[in-house]
This record gives C-alpha cells, structure tokens and sequence, in this order.
C-alpha cells in the first residue's frame, strides 16, 4: 500500500518535472512578452520586475505586426475555406467513382504525402516570378488550396457513409452538384473539423514557402516577420517575444477549444479505427 | 468635309501638343527609407523634377534585408528599373551579365571629381557612378582607455599599441573586454579582418593576377595577430550584438563605419567616443572600402534623363546635404569632402582620412566565392581547430580552383 | 444525366490541376535544371551534365552540409522515439490530471518552429538558462554560447528538436497503445508474466507499425530541417544541413539555380532510398484501395 503510494508519487514528481521542461519556455516567452521594454530579463528579475503590456502596443504601433497578423489570418482562413470545399470534392469522388483514372489519382495523392517539400522550393520560386506571382498573396495560396491529407481524411470519412441518401436524391432527381453539397458536406462536418484544424493549423504556422515566396512587408505572415526581425540594436527580447506569444496564442486557444478534433487528425493516418 | 478635316486637324494637333510635352518618367530603386532621411531624398527629387520638368522621377524602397534579391530577381525576369543603387560588393555580378549600362563615355567630366571608380570598373568599363562611400575606423571607447591609465588624446598607432591597450582594458573587470570580435557573419566578417590583411601589406591576388597570395607569410601573420585579439581579449557576438555592448560601455575597440554615429545620435548614447585611423604594422594601416553606386539598367529607354539625374544626384551640394541628414562620413566627391560640415568635425575627419588609405575587394563576379573562403579561413581560425596556417592555405586552394590562380 | 465519369473527373480537377502545376511540373523541372548551369541573372542557360552533381560531391560545402543532416537524422530519430514512447506509456494509465499531462507535453508540438528557435536562442545564449543548467551540473558551457560554438550548436538544436516533437509523436504512440486490446495483456497477467515482460513481448510488437510510420514521417521531416537553421545559426559553426545549402546556394546571393536544384535532387534521392528502406519494413496487409 506504501509501495503504491510512494510509487504515485514519484510518477506524479517524475511526470510534473518533464511538465516542466516542456512549458518552462513558453511560460518564458510569455514572461518575457510582459516587460516592461529595456527591462533586464534575467533569472532573479522574473519575479521582481513588474508586469507591463507595453511591449504589445509598442509592436502594434511600431512595427507591421497588425498587417502581418492579417497577413497569416487572411491566407489562413482562405486556405483553409478552399480546402473545404476542394478537398471535401476530390475526397468525395475517390470514395465514391471507383475509376481507372481515380485510382492513378489516388496513388499520386499518396505520393505526394512521400514527396519532400524541398524539391519544390527553387522550381516554386522560378515559377511564382515568372508568373509574376511572386510576393503576392496568390503564391501563398494557390499550392496549397488542395491538400492530400485533407482528401485521404475526407475519402476515408465518406467511405463510412452509407450511399442510400444519395442514391434516394438521385432518383428524386437531384443534380450531382447539389447531392454533393446539400446532402453530403452537412454529414461530414466532423471530417471536415479536423480537416479545417490541421490545414489551418499548418498553414498558420508555417515559414518555409511564405519566406521563399514573399519579400515585401505587406505579404508577410507572422512568423516570417519574427524570423526576419532585425532591429538596429541587438536582439529585443521583449518585442520580440510579445510577436511570438501573438503568434501561439490563436493555435492555443483553438487548442483547448478542438483538442478532440486535433488529436484525431494527427493520429488519422497513424492508425486503423 | 470640312467637319472631317477639321476632325482630322484637332487630332493631329492633340497628337502634337503632347507628344511635344511628353514626361519621361525614370524609375529609381534606392536603400534610405528611415524617416530621417527619406525626407532629403524625396525633397531632392522634387527639386530636380522642378529644374526638369519633361522628367519625373519615380522612387521605391528596398530593404538592407532583402533589397538585393529583390534586384536580382527584377533584373532575372527583366522588370528592372531605370535606375538602381547597388552596393559595391554587387556590381560585378550584374554588370557581368550585361545588365548594368556602360556609362564609361559619359563619366568623363565626373572622373576627376568622384572617388570610387575602381569599384565601379569591370573589365576596363565602367558601370555605375560612385554615391556615398564608406569605410571602417577604429573605434574606441575615451573613459575606459582613460581608466586603463591613457592619456586622454592617446591613440593607438601600431599593432602591437592596440593589442596592449586592449589586454589593459580586458584587465579592468569582468564585464570589460577589449575588443569586439565579429562572430561568423556572412558578408560582414571578412570587412573586419581584411583591414588587419592589408594593413600587414598582404594582397588577395598578385598584382598581375596570376597567383592568389592568401596563405603568404603576410597573410599568416595578419590572422594570427586578429586571432589573438579575439582570444585574448574579444567580445564575440553579431555586428549588432558588438555596437550594443560597445555602445553600453563594455568594450575598448571596435572597427565600425559611420552608422555607428547615427546610431549614437538617434539613441542619444553617452559614450566618450574616440576615432582614429586602422593601426598597422607600420602606420598608418589600411582598411576596407565600400559604397553605395547608381547605376543605370541596360534595358532603360530612358538611359539619358537617367543619366541626367545620377549627375545631380552626385553633384557636391547634394551630397552634402545627404551626408548631413545621414551622419555619412564619406561623400565620394572630393570638393563635397572641402565642406566645412566634415572639416570641422574630428571624427568625420577620421573616415575622410581613411578613405584615402583604403582598399576594395576586386571587382569580380567571382567574389562572393572568394569571400566565403575568406571568411571559412577566419571561421576555422578563431572558431574552430584554432590553427592559422592550414585554413588560410584551404582557401587558397579553393580560391585556385574557382579563379585557376596558382 | 451527367455521365459519371465526367463527373468524377471534374470532381478530381482541383487535384489534378494543383499537382500538375505545382507538384508535377517543379519535380520535373528541378531534374531538368540540375543538369543545366542556370543562374537567375544569366541570359543563356547550358546544359552542362552530371558536372553539377560531380562539383556537388567535391564541394566541401555540400559534403558537410549532408554530414550534418544524416547525424541529425541519425541522433534525433532514436532518441524522439524512445522518449515520445516513454512518455505515452506514462500518461496511458487513468489517473488524476492525466489529461493536463498530455496537453502540456503536446503544446510546444503545435507552436510555430519559428517561435521556438527564437526562445531557445536566447536560452542558449552566453549566460542564459541552459549555460547556467550546465554550469550547476558541473559541465562548462561555452564561451560565447552554445549557438557560436561548432561543437555544440547543431546538438543543442537537436536537443531542441527533441524537446518539440517528443510530445506529438507521444499522442500517436498513446493511439497506437490504445489499440492494443487489453485481453492480451490480462492473459499474460495470468501466464505470469510481469509488466517489463508484457511491455517487451505484446507491447513492442503491437506498436511496430505505428513505431514505422512515426520514423518513416519524422526521417522525411528531419531530413529536411531548415527553419531551426536559418533562425539560430544561419547555417554556420558547422551547422549547414542539406535544405539550408540549397537555399543559401539558389536563392541567395548567388542565385544559382542549376546548382542548388542539383542539390535538392541528390537530397530527394537520398529520402527516397531510405523510405523506400523503411517501407518495405512495413508490409501492408490491407489493400489502400
């Protein structure tokens, strides 16, 4: 009974430790975000200097961090919405038309998801400048209005779907298109949640292509912003941090919010439900 | 009839009448966007497109961050402007490809008034116009000298008086070092060891080209003497990191270029501030020089009114107006240089000396390989094995193969 | 009544137009280029063969560059997955705050690259957090910090990849034991078998798929680490990976993109042969189709 007891509580130390290192940095960050700029950030002053939220009007006031907040929200959500819709389209035909030429799309859906990113970063470039796409919001968009993850979830979703709705619409006499949207989409919405979480998700935290892509301060999303942030002094915690907690803050709180949803998409492919 | 004819005539009068008072607009590409000195530059523009009034001239700001690729890839998808200012480090690189216009015919009555053609030279033509140069001074800090027991118009002349007063300053705590040693940056490290390579007398390449002379005894004593002020004595942090800490009163010496006073100026910075020229082996020593050109697109129609701007944009008056509000030490033209702004000035005076005794890079497409192996050397050096010899001959061989130098 | 096969083809456009243009075309255009000396400021582009893969294997650049994404790989691979396991098995038993546990062990997984590079640069800075953890230990941080040091930066970004990801491969590794019925486990309770033999004999072998497909997805990952790169170190003290040359080499000042695409296909050849290594570990029982 001791042994048990004892046990416990050497998990629970064991387990609060790790708990620890895992947070200590963003509780840092935040910390930090909360000096009052020009403070010392050391160790024995996290305690004694005061809390201030004045590094948060000074980046919002100095800096482009509303335009960049913009920035990452607006690509964000028109990702997101387009995958919606063009995922939800590609995933429902897999399901459902058993083609040749299905299947072969099938199989590059598939190998896509094999494909590193890096071999696209130089021909992406070449092609966004060409097309005088590059530092525009369209080269943000347009290569990832469809994504594979998104129609495997979607396609495997629909396939627990029983066809009878469909079938009874069709004989009523209901076009392809509104069976599509009407009857379909409404009964995937949980598919579609997760599928919206892990494409916003990737898309708000995501540096390499917007940095690859873009140059000027208007397209800019966030953490590009951060990386690039080059004052003339040397680094500035405070500001800099205050940018970062703005950037965790959106994914944090629709973490608590979609906990359920994102945990099911991350272990999606992992495993056979 | 007649309504048609005069139809006819009313539009070929139009015709005319425009065309005559047609507006050539130039666009112009250029780095000073801070509010301090936009302002000047925006004001002389107007001031030219009043003196012109057939021109109209077109401003957009680049960014130090990325102003360059931003160039690169205007010019690669031909939709570069009229006129652009490039640094001196990249005029090779474009005028190489055919893509700067040579203005060699036209630059006669300016040759002898500017400084600064060499970097602006490939291949026996030149590029672009020289604007506003710079250079490294060794910076010093008054009151710690002064607590190391220095006279207060004491300046170190020779090498060895350097690493001395700098070993006394290190000496005064633990939170004072004596030098601020630039950590692996690109395109910044080797602008802070090339003045001790030259000032040693060491060259690159010889004179007539055929051998790269970076591993000579010269050069191997030069990377011992900078290795020894880093190990010895260094701060060793970012180029921004060093002006902090110098700037907040931590370390002795650095080598730095007129930004520095701006940034004094802007942040109203106390610091007891002392400029004097690159010590060298014999005084006085030599330090780097760079600048900033104008250039004009080769693609340009408007190659002319272009030309006609550069000229005013270069003009004496101009340029000290410009060096005024940017706290710039070093107009390239040489009666700007007369104007009383600098000559009353002791630390302007440093930088107007030190032009006089700098070097540039060459001007080759090539250089920024060369500049990697250049600063690998230094990397490997300060940062690394710690042996001196070895690395600066990794970088001659990587040199040879790049230029076939022997 | 549309016919429906043109309605399944329509359906699949957004696909087929999106990989075909930014998928299909780039992979193909990156091979062709490689063999070209293609630079953005040149008028003329050759064709210059293998001599751009040849250069590549002499570039001492290059060579380190692919030296340091294998150890990275090598190094961070093992250690994420026996920590992200540990830590799945120890939040898998029901108990009080359980849940909290798991939340804050998968937060930093789901915060931007960026923002942890830029924590973590401060943390191991001269004097920061981490010298004076190592300090205490009785281990002497490095002068300038762990960043300015060639022999300890591309470790401590390691340690700092680790310490990201540990938690979201934890909550594939919970998933997988969840599956893992619990019958078998009450039968060797009652053979007699203790929890450490439990854990070697039905555990570990019930996990090996998911175990696959976590290195499978996190060697793809890390062998294309770049953001912590151009964040903490720029590529320097020996910390240049593959992606970082490409990059520094295509799209920075020497624009050379015959070069750099030559770069990024011997990477893409090298992640090719290991999946292809590591699935056919995996063997499919199921049809995908």
């Amino acid at each position: 009974m001791v042994g048990g007891v004892m046990r416990g509580i050497g998990r629970y130390t064991l387990l609060s430790i790790i708990l620890a290192v895992m947070i200590f940095p963003l509780l840092w960050m935040f910390r930090v975000s909360l000096s009052a700029p020009g403070a010392s950030i050391g160790l024995a002053d996290v305690f004694s200097t005061g809390l201030s939220l004045q590094t948060y009007t000074d980046i919002f006031r100095t800096s482009h961090m509303g335009r960049y907040l913009f920035n990452s929200a607006f690509v964000g959500v028109t990702v997101t919405a387009g995958n919606i819709l063009f995922s939800f389209m590609v995933g429902y035909t897999l399901a459902r038309y058993r083609t040749l030429t299905n299947k072969l799309v099938f199989f590059t859906v598939i190998g896509i998801l094999m494909i590193p990113a890096h071999i696209v970063i130089i021909p992406l470039y070449v092609l966004m400048v060409k097309a005088h796409l590059y530092d525009t919001y369209w080269a943000l968009i347009l290569p990832w209005l469809v994504n594979p993850i998104g129609i495997f979830l979607v396609k495997q979703y629909v396939e627990t779907i029983p066809t009878s709705m469909e079938e009874a619409a069709r004989i009523d006499g209901a076009g392809e298109l509104s069976i599509l949207f009407r009857i379909v989409m409404p009964m995937c919405k949980p598919a579609l949640a997760v599928l919206a979480i892990q494409v916003f998700f990737t898309n708000w935290n995501s540096f390499l292509f917007p940095f690859i892509l873009t140059q000027s301060d208007q397209i800019r999303t966030l953490p590009v912003a951060l990386a690039l942030y080059q004052g003339h002094q040397a680094i500035d915690w405070q500001h800099l941090m205050a940018g970062s907690t703005i950037a965790v803050l959106p994914v944090l709180i629709l973490f608590i919010i979609m906990q359920r949803q994102i945990v099911s998409g991350i272990t999606a492919g992992a495993v056979k439900q | 009839m007649k309504s048609k004819v005069f139809i006819a005539l009313f539009f070929a009068f139009i015709f005319c009448f425009s065309s005559a008072s047609a507006k050539t607009t130039i666009t112009w590409w250029q780095f000073w966007t801070d509010p301090d000195i936009k302002p000047v530059i925006e004001s002389m523009v107007s001031d030219f497109e009043k003196a012109n009034p057939d021109i109209k001239v077109e401003l957009t700001d680049l960014t130090w961050a990325n102003g360059h690729e931003k160039i690169a890839i205007a010019f690669g998808s031909s939709t570069g402007p009229d006129i652009v200012e490039l640094g001196s480090d990249w005029i090779a690189e474009f005028a190489s490809n055919g893509l700067l216009k040579d203005v060699s015919s036209e630059i006669a009555p300016d040759s002898s008034q500017l400084q600064g053609w060499g970097m602006s030279t490939y291949q026996g033509k030149v590029y672009a116009q020289p604007w506003i140069l710079g250079t490294r001074v060794l910076f010093g800090n008054r009151d710690l000298l002064n607590k190391a027991g220095y006279d207060p118009d004491w300046v170190p002349v020779k090498w060895n008086e350097l690493m001395y007063a700098a070993k006394k300053i290190n000496r005064l705590g633990k939170n004072y070092y004596g030098w601020g040693s630039n950590t692996a940056e690109k395109h910044r490290l080797y602008k802070k060891f090339l003045p001790f390579f030259w000032s040693n007398d060491a060259q690159i390449f010889s004179d007539d080209g055929k051998y790269c002379l970076i591993a000579s005894d010269k050069a191997v004593y030069a990377l011992t003497f900078y290795k020894q002020l880093n190990d010895s004595c260094g701060y060793v942090d970012t180029q921004r990191g060093i002006e902090d800490a110098f700037l907040n009163g931590k370390i002795g010496f650095i080598l730095s270029g007129d930004w520095l006073l701006k940034r004094i100026e802007k942040e109203h910075r106390k610091i007891n501030l002392m400029a004097t020229l690159m010590p060298g082996q014999k005084f006085p020593g030599k330090s780097f020089l760079g600048g900033e050109f104008l250039a004009i697109n080769a693609a340009s129609k408007n190659a002319d009114a272009a030309q006609k701007f550069i000229k005013y944009m270069t003009s004496p008056e101009n340029q000290v107006k410009f060096c005024k509000a940017n706290r710039s030490a070093n107009p390239s033209s040489l009666k700007a240089q007369q104007d009383p702004y600098f000559k009353s000035n002791v630390i302007l005076q440093a930088f107007i000396k030190q032009i006089a005794l700098a070097k540039h890079p060459p001007v080759d497409p090539d250089w920024v390989y060369i500049e990697e192996a250049i600063e690998g050397a230094v990397e490997d050096a300060l940062f690394g094995d710690g042996l001196v010899a070895q690395p600066l001959f990794e970088a001659k061989e990587k040199i040879d193969k790049i230029k076939h130098t022997e | 009544m549309k016919n429906a096969r043109t309605v399944a083809l329509l359906l699949a456009l957004p696909w087929v137009v999106t990989f075909a243009a930014f998928w299909l075309f780039p992979v193909v255009y990156s091979l062709i280029v490689g063999f070209t000396d293609a630079q953005l400021l040149a008028h003329e582009t050759h064709w210059v063969g293998w001599d751009n893969f040849r250069a590549l294997f002499h570039d001492p650049a290059f060579v380190s560059s692919l030296k340091n994404t294998f150890l990275f790989v090598i190094v961070t691979i093992p250690i994420t997955t026996v920590v992200s396991l540990s830590l799945a098995h120890m939040v898998n038993r029901q108990f009080k705050g359980r849940g909290l546990f798991r939340a804050g062990y998968f937060v930093p997984s789901i915060t931007s690259m960026v923002v942890i590079a830029l924590i973590f640069t401060n943390l191991y800075q001269r004097g920061g957090y981490v010298a004076m953890l190592a300090s205490m230990v009785g281990f002497t941080p490095p002068q300038n910090g762990f960043l300015f040091d060639s022999h300890t930066a591309l470790y401590a970004i390691m340690a700092m990849d680790i310490w990201m990801a540990a938690g979201y491969y934890m909550l594939i590794f919970l998933a997988g034991l969840k599956s893992i019925p619990d019958e078998l486990y009450e039968a060797a309770e009652l053979s007699g078998a203790g929890k450490i033999r439990q854990f070697f004999s039905i555990t570990l072998p019930m996990l090996k798929p998911v175990a696959l497909f976590i290195l499978v997805i996190n060697s793809i990952k890390s062998f294309q680490v770049f953001v912590e790169i151009f964040v903490m170190t720029s590529g320097k003290f020996d910390t240049s990976t593959a992606v970082f040359f490409v990059y520094d080499t295509g799209l920075t000042t020497k624009f050379q993109f015959g070069y750099a695409s030559a770069a990024a296909y011997v990477l893409f050849v090298i992640i090719a042969v290991f999946s292809a290594a590591q699935f056919m570990l995996l063997r499919r029982r199921q049809p995908l189709w």
